[in-house]
């Protein structure tokens, strides 16, 4: 069954002038149909980068929202704005050499202990992270928890944008979890032994023998393969 | 947006079905819809790959390629002319670098990591933010042959049939024997890999893989490891800079015909900058935003090709330019994200492919041509579900994997996908999927040697820009192992190259002139100029009463 | 065993872990059980106390709140907060007190707290640990005595936080009680320092040490000369300034003797016979371990 897609058109507030755009369009796809040629603030266009943070208002409410240009569904008479980057200090730091003891903060982001615990930065978050907890983990110095609560952040800057306290998050966040990815999440020995093996040369002839062999006998061992879905 | 009604008894089909279907893979998929032999391969893909109709492929008349029958669009696209005005003239370099890095994603940064290691000052150039990549994008994982019960031989093997044993085995050995290695520099950079509990990495199951090798950061392991590279740059500001929203434009030699920098176009100020490099690495990623046979894609927004253009025009030689990846999983529903990623990893977790009856058609982990084929021919026989907007496709059943897995699986493995959707008011922990194959990966480009040097001498590549690593079809997984693999070679080799480079004579861009001479002689009039860089999806009525006609970015022809 | 919510605060997980863990210890022993709050918030410190600016309450009172949820949802036995830092105790009960008595600054708070799952009255009340323990009972207490400290010489230390300003402290702030209480229930002898009131110099020790110098010799001197052996305390700021700042002491005041500072939940984790091995004695700058050796009290297990 296939409708004839009936182009609506709603109208909705680009820099504060009106435009009347296709209903469902996200707000890039607004922008782009109203003429814009997007330079800036916008990335991979499916929510992974971060890169078009946007702010909005609804003529519902009073409220200051936020999402991401590439996945926010415009709505009538909204009014919208891009904000492509929020300047944020980052921390110089040596991975190799940096301690990872709860104190790591107060030499790289000493802003962090200024939370207000107001939740402003969860409010605007738009992968929902629960960033004022994962910003007092990082107070308590649990590194793991900060870690694990800020996953999914994507640095597009609207909780620091936000923050009355004026920290950078996200900044901050990205560096508990490289502490965490370096130094505390737990390691098994498979990595290492496999290392050590071909270091070691263990597959050399192996290569050699499978680089050598002519097209018809590689592609039926190819074709012959076990498949073997066991770890050991 | 919810599914609308007239799919509801379609999707009641697939939830009648899934308890038959758990069972199917308590047993074992395999030993029930058998993976398909040589000759099976051969018949779908003929028959309903984009690759393979009448017109899928063009020959080129000139260039390094001239007379190989390369994808349309893509002959299209190099069959072009320059940006650069004709009275451009190439006077006092902006820049002076030891390595030029274009193109700031994975690959890149991994390359400007591993020169500054080797004592090269380098310069990224990157059309929009550094991270702004397929890299940041991709979900399911990275391979590594890291189990005891696999090795980089089968890992080698896979590929290799995969890729339709066009690869070039040395340049598949380095990408499967390096890859333990490369995990472990991930890890030592910070990255967070899934585990299991004895600490041990996660692994799981690719299409076209042997054994369990795909290891992942949830459904965010491209942009797990992007973050973190991107980071890791950016702790280097005195030996590492990077130019954002300054894409490259062309390619400058010497006179003794070496690479020795590019001419770079700042998109927000217009102005054009020279920039003087003993070695140049391009990393500019993939092809998506041409959107080649009109098919939507995964890509970011400035996947253009634009390095190839480049290279190609400054007499690079291209490999295996002839054959496009399409991701079988691509959204179709709803519109507003038409063509996005649905990982790999949902059926790696036993997610399975379904048509409008909810029966299982298909091995779900062929290699992806040979997937995106058997959904295509599905289609075609009348058995998908038509969206709306006049898209089709087939059901991808996500609920399954908590089924199999226990509750709660679906949102610790795919937070991303469960948030995409929910955005949508579907929740995959409960409803299916509705997919069908999107535009993907570059299989080919520009083709590299062991060391990633290219047929021109200063030049390297690294990256999905690059062929010959996956020959005719890349496996999942072996992408972000690609980039982390040879963007750290690439940064090696330039490294030592400009140690012992010196830039003979003056800068020159002759090769352009050459290069439009060759036009003239193959008699090719186009209105193009390429490189691209960003694609067009402004309402062309609007456009058409534009009035600045020194606009870069006017599409070509209005 | 009746279920509590505890608020840890900032130094409580991290380096004044053992006064946490001896006093859970000393509760589960007295029947109770401390549950943290899940997703507590840092209290603000000296920060949440000034009073021109309402969006300095706002940690204190997502915690008041937050624990009024937690103790809802699971039905707990007791609904009051209890903690064992004084100065997080301070900040919260001055807080709660603004809190109730000014309802146009609670209603705003309330309104900006919009998503939270519900609105704060005023009804947690917080206690500190100490209370705790006297509403259980003195008595209660040295019954559950195996090793009395009858040949120990105790001086109790104060500060401020736990006593001033009156509306909030938690025993009388010129003649307090409430530790020599204890102290005596554990059969220890008591010692009177009439500089037991006194500030021991607080976040002066990050900016001036010296302040903290000067103010913990007298307090400290003074307990040795009225005949002091071992020094409690209640607050982990006090417990570094009496303790770890003795290093900073001697190096002024040549003459000074050391003198091992201890948290009162320690000596109650020796007097109730409990297992001494995550009782932290060994977190001290002044080891109080020999002191414990001499006097026959200190038991590996």
């Amino acid at each position: 069954m296939r409708n004839e897609l009936e182009v609506k058109l709603i109208p909705i507030y680009i820099l504060s002038r009106k435009h009347l755009v296709p209903e469902g369009s996200t707000i890039i796809t607004a922008m782009e149909y109203a003429g814009f040629k997007l330079k800036k603030g916008i990335g991979c266009r499916e929510g992974f980068c971060g890169a078009c943070a946007s702010l909005y208002r609804l003529e519902t409410d009073f409220k200051l929202h936020g999402g991401l240009g590439c996945q926010t569904v415009v709505q009538p008479n909204m009014q919208i704005v891009q904000i492509p980057y929020t300047p944020s200090p980052k921390a110089i730091y040596d991975l190799e050499t940096i301690n990872p003891e709860e104190e790591v903060f107060t030499a790289t982001y000493p802003e962090l202990y200024r939370c207000l615990s107001c939740n402003t930065c969860a409010k605007i978050c738009p992968q929902e992270i629960l960033v004022m907890d994962y910003v007092q983990a990082g107070i308590k110095g649990d590194l793991a928890l900060m870690a694990d609560l800020s996953f999914d952040c994507i640095m597009c800057g609207l909780c620091a944008a936000r923050c009355p306290a004026e920290i950078t998050q996200f900044n901050a966040a990205l560096l508990a979890r490289r502490l965490f990815g370096k130094y505390v999440n737990k390691k098994g020995r498979f990595l290492e032994d496999r290392i050590k093996q071909i270091q070691d040369g263990k597959f050399e002839e192996g290569y050699r023998e499978l680089m050598n062999l002519p097209k018809e006998a590689i592609t039926k061992r190819y074709f012959d393969r076990e498949l073997n879905f066991k770890i050991t | 947006m919810a599914y609308p009604e007239y799919m509801k008894e379609s999707i009641e089909l697939v939830h009648k079905t899934r308890a038959k279907r758990l069972e199917i893979d308590k047993i074992g998929i395999q030993n029930v819809l058998t993976p398909l032999t040589e000759e099976g391969r051969k018949k779908v893909l003929s028959e309903n790959h984009p690759d393979y109709t009448p017109d899928a492929r063009k020959q080129i008349r000139i260039g390094p390629n001239k007379g190989e029958w390369l994808t349309t669009k893509v002959v299209e696209i190099l069959e072009s002319h320059s940006r650069l005005p004709t009275t451009f003239r190439l006077d006092k370099p902006d820049y002076e670098t030891d390595v030029l890095v274009i193109g700031g994603g994975g690959a890149g940064c991994q390359a400007a990591i591993w020169a500054r290691l080797h004592d090269a000052k380098v310069i990224i150039s990157t059309k929009l933010r550094m991270g702004d990549a397929n890299s940041m994008m991709s979900q399911g994982g990275m391979q590594a042959a890291v189990n005891p019960n696999d090795s980089p031989l089968i890992h080698y093997l896979d590929a290799m049939g995969g890729g339709h044993f066009d690869n070039k085995p040395a340049l598949l050995k380095i990408l499967t024997q390096e890859a333990p290695k490369a995990v472990k520099h991930l890890e030592d950079l910070g990255v967070i890999w899934d585990r299991i509990a004895d600490g041990n990495l996660q692994t799981k199951t690719g299409g076209g893989t042997s054994r369990r090798r795909m290891l992942s950061s949830r459904d965010y392991t491209g942009a797990e490891i992007m973050r973190v590279l991107r980071d890791e740059v950016r702790n280097h500001p005195e030996d590492i800079t990077v130019l954002e929203y300054f894409p490259a434009i062309e390619l400058i030699k010497d006179q003794e015909g070496k690479i020795a920098g590019a001419i770079l176009f700042h998109m927000e100020t217009g102005e054009y900058a020279v920039v003087k490099a003993k070695t140049v690495i391009i990393t500019t990623g993939g092809f998506g935003r041409l959107h080649i046979k009109d098919f939507p894609t995964t890509n970011h927004y400035g996947a253009t090709m634009d390095g190839l253009v480049m290279a190609y025009r400054a007499g690079a030689k291209l490999l295996h330019m002839d054959s496009v990846q399409f991701h079988p999983t691509g959204a179709v529903y709803p519109p507003q994200i038409l063509g996005f990623l649905i990982t790999e990893k949902i059926r790696g977790f036993g997610g399975q492919p379904v048509n409008k009856f909810g029966e299982l058609f298909v091995f779900p982990l062929e290699p992806r041509d040979v997937e995106a084929s058997d959904y295509i021919q599905e289609c075609r026989a009348g058995k998908g579900i038509p969206t709306p907007d006049g898209h089709i496709g087939i059901w991808l059943d996500s609920p399954i994997i908590d089924l199999i897995h226990g509750p709660g699986t679906i949102e610790k493995n795919f937070p991303a996908m469960v948030r995409q959707y929910k955005r949508f008011d579907i929740d995959i922990r409960k409803e299916p999927m509705l997919v069908y194959p999107t535009l993907h990966y570059q299989n080919g480009g520009i083709e590299i040697n062991e060391d990633t040097s290219t047929s021109i001498p200063g030049l390297y590549a690294a990256g999905e820009c690059s062929g010959g690593v996956h020959g005719r079809n890349r496996l999942m997984g072996n992408s972000v192992l690609d980039y982390n693999v040879f963007g750290r070679i690439a940064g090696i080799s330039a490294a030592k190259k400009a140690k012992e480079t010196i830039i003979a004579g003056n800068l020159t861009i002759d090769h352009i002139g050459k290069y439009e001479e060759e036009l003239l002689s193959a008699r090719i009039i186009t209105p193009l100029k390429t490189p691209v860089l960003l694609p067009e999806y402004r309402n062309l009525d609007l456009v058409s009463r534009h009035l600045d006609e020194f606009d870069p970015f006017l599409p070509a022809g209005l | 065993m009746k279920r509590i919510p505890y608020y840890p605060g900032c130094s409580l997980q991290t380096k004044a872990k053992h006064f946490e863990t001896t006093a859970m210890a000393v509760a589960e022993a007295l029947d109770y059980e401390m549950i943290t709050l899940p997703r507590w918030n840092c209290c603000g410190a000296v920060h949440s106390l000034t009073s021109d600016d309402l969006m300095h309450h706002i940690a204190p009172v997502t915690t008041l709140l937050r624990s009024k949820e937690f103790s809802e949802a699971n039905q707990l036995d007791d609904s009051r907060l209890v903690v064992l830092c004084a100065m997080c105790l301070n900040v919260l009960k001055r807080t709660n007190k603004r809190v109730i008595e000014l309802i146009d600054d609670r209603t705003k708070m309330n309104d900006f707290l919009y998503l939270e799952s519900s609105k704060y009255d005023g009804s947690t009340q917080v206690i500190h640990f100490l209370e705790l323990l006297k509403e259980i009972g003195w008595d209660v207490l040295s019954r559950k005595v195996t090793h009395p400290l009858s040949n120990l010489s105790v001086s109790p230390y104060y500060g401020c936080l736990l006593l001033r300003p009156k509306e909030v402290g938690i025993d009388d702030p010129e003649a307090p009680v409430i530790q020599e209480n204890l102290l005596h229930s554990l059969q220890a002898k008591v010692v009177e320092n009439p500089l037991k009131n006194r500030c021991c110099g607080s976040y002066h020790t990050l900016a001036d040490k010296q302040v903290v110098v000067d103010l913990s010799y007298d307090i400290l001197t003074n307990a040795q000369k009225a005949g002091a052996e071992i020094i409690t305390t209640s607050c982990p700021l006090c417990a570094f300034n009496l303790d770890q700042r003795q290093e900073d002491i001697i190096k002024k005041y040549s003459g000074f003797k050391k003198i091992p500072v201890v948290y009162f939940t320690e000596l109650m984790m020796i007097a109730f016979g409990l297992p001494l091995k995550n009782a932290g004695l060994d977190q001290h700058y002044v080891d109080p371990r020999p002191l414990f050796i001499e006097k026959e009290m200190y038991h590996e297990e």
